[in-house]
């Protein structure tokens, strides 16, 4: 029970976190519906991957990425939007923010201490650096696979007809 | 005496040479206009060249076109690869809008499939580009609600969102003023993570909720440049490598920015640095 709760409610919040960094960004007002809809599943089945069948983030995080990927490339022609317009919104609540800013901070702290702080800290620097960078190229992996495939739809999303 | 003749005829009646030479002229123009300004709207290379692709085949013209981190260079020929015009076209920096994106895509469709004329085509997309930024302040409401539901994301308690959602009303706030005033943005930056970071160490202050770890954390999150990142590594996976570094270096410029302001916030609040 705890789980199911767990995941609408991570779904709740992840369609909030969408729709309100992707506003930063101007989209067109129509897309927030999809963008909304888009990251709910997405984040909602990461959190399933993590938690319950116990994946590590990188991989939950492909996962994600591809359906949203997916999602996108068959709503944004509905939406009459490019599907990076729908996808990339939808990917922001899964943008690894906090290992992005604790691999500078910990760099800075690198060099506070002596040999054993530096090792921690070059560590914690390393360890955020890389998991940061390969979530982030998974999410575009991810999100750039169903539109190689289904090349045809994706790149006519635009098109009106 | 025949010389001016030519001359004279030559301005009353273009010959077919010239029509050819305005028409290569202008797509030349138009051309590296639209990819400058869907670069400056923060769209992917792999867009900007599919759109361009598009365009230049509805035109009936060749091109080439190089896309730098802030110029874009384009080389227009006729079909039959007689006469050549170059434009090197400054970025047009609208900031990042995926309604700018998507209204010049539709163009190009709208183009390819004989919808707009080519006269026309260079009008549509002023008219594209003058679209009016979203309501700052909705931006705002919306941008702060984000973060506070990204802290619950984490596993903050209510009192904790509340904390996020003041703290990056106040940061966010401070960030739009900077950038309308035209102040460098890596300067907005410090400035808003550093205000975001103190207000959200209340929790610990004054002994608020039960998770100020996350309040803390979770505060500076908006402004972690996302779509950047994401449009990086979609020009890395499309080998678009001078791209791909330019918008990741960037982003990461802000990120460092970010985390300044938040060892800043630490310093001053007396915290322990994790």
């Amino acid at each position: 029970m705890d789980i199911i709760a767990g995941v609408f409610q991570d779904a709740f919040f992840a369609a909030i976190a969408s729709i309100g960094f992707a506003s930063i960004s101007n989209p067109p007002r129509r897309i927030y519906p999809v963008c909304a809809g888009t990251a709910a599943v997405g984040h909602s089945l990461r959190y399933v991957l993590m938690n319950v069948a116990g994946m590590h983030l990188v991989i939950a995080s492909l996962c994600a990425a591809t359906v949203i990927g997916l999602m996108a490339v068959f709503l944004a022609p509905r939406t009459k939007a490019p599907a990076e317009a729908v996808s990339f919104p939808a990917l922001l609540p899964m943008i690894p923010g906090m290992y992005a800013y604790r691999t500078f901070q910990n760099l800075i702290l690198c060099l506070t201490g002596g040999e054993s702080e530096f090792h921690h800290y070059f560590y914690l620097c390393g360890s955020n650096g890389l998991t940061c960078l390969a979530v982030l190229l998974v999410m575009a992996i991810g999100v750039t696979i169903p539109i190689f495939i289904f090349k045809r739809i994706s790149f006519r999303a635009t098109r009106q007809i | 005496m025949t010389e001016n003749s030519i001359r004279l005829h030559g301005t009353c009646q273009p010959s077919e040479e010239e029509t050819v030479h305005v028409t290569v002229k202008e797509a030349c123009v138009f051309l590296s206009e639209y990819a400058a300004s869907l670069l400056g709207c923060g769209a992917t290379c792999i867009r900007i060249e599919k759109n361009v692709h598009r365009m230049a085949e509805a035109i009936g013209v060749d091109y080439s076109m190089v896309i730098m981190p802030a110029t874009v260079q384009m080389t227009v020929w006729d079909k039959d690869r007689r006469h050549s015009y170059s434009n090197i076209r400054k970025i047009r920096k609208t900031g990042t809008s995926f309604s700018i994106n998507t209204g010049l895509s539709r163009l190009s469709w709208e183009l390819y499939d004989g919808k707009v004329g080519f006269p026309e085509a260079a009008g549509r997309m002023e008219e594209i580009l003058q679209a009016r930024p979203e309501n700052r302040w909705l931006v705002l409401f919306l941008a702060s609600a984000a973060n506070a539901s990204f802290c619950r994301l984490f596993g903050g308690d209510f009192i904790s969102m509340g904390i996020v959602f003041i703290a990056t009303l106040v940061g966010f706030r401070i960030r739009q003023m900077m950038l309308e005033d035209r102040i460098d943005i890596r300067l907005a930056f410090v400035c808003a993570s550093f205000v975001s970071s103190v207000i959200a160490s209340a929790g610990y202050v004054f002994g608020l909720g039960t998770t100020p770890d996350i309040a803390l954390g979770t505060s500076v999150l908006y402004l972690v440049p996302g779509v950047p990142y994401l449009n990086s590594m979609s020009d890395l996976l499309d080998g678009h490598y001078i791209s791909f570094l330019s918008r990741f270096l960037d982003a990461t410029v802000l990120t460092v920015c970010l985390s300044a302001g938040l060892c800043g916030g630490f310093l001053v609040m007396n915290l322990r640095w994790f």
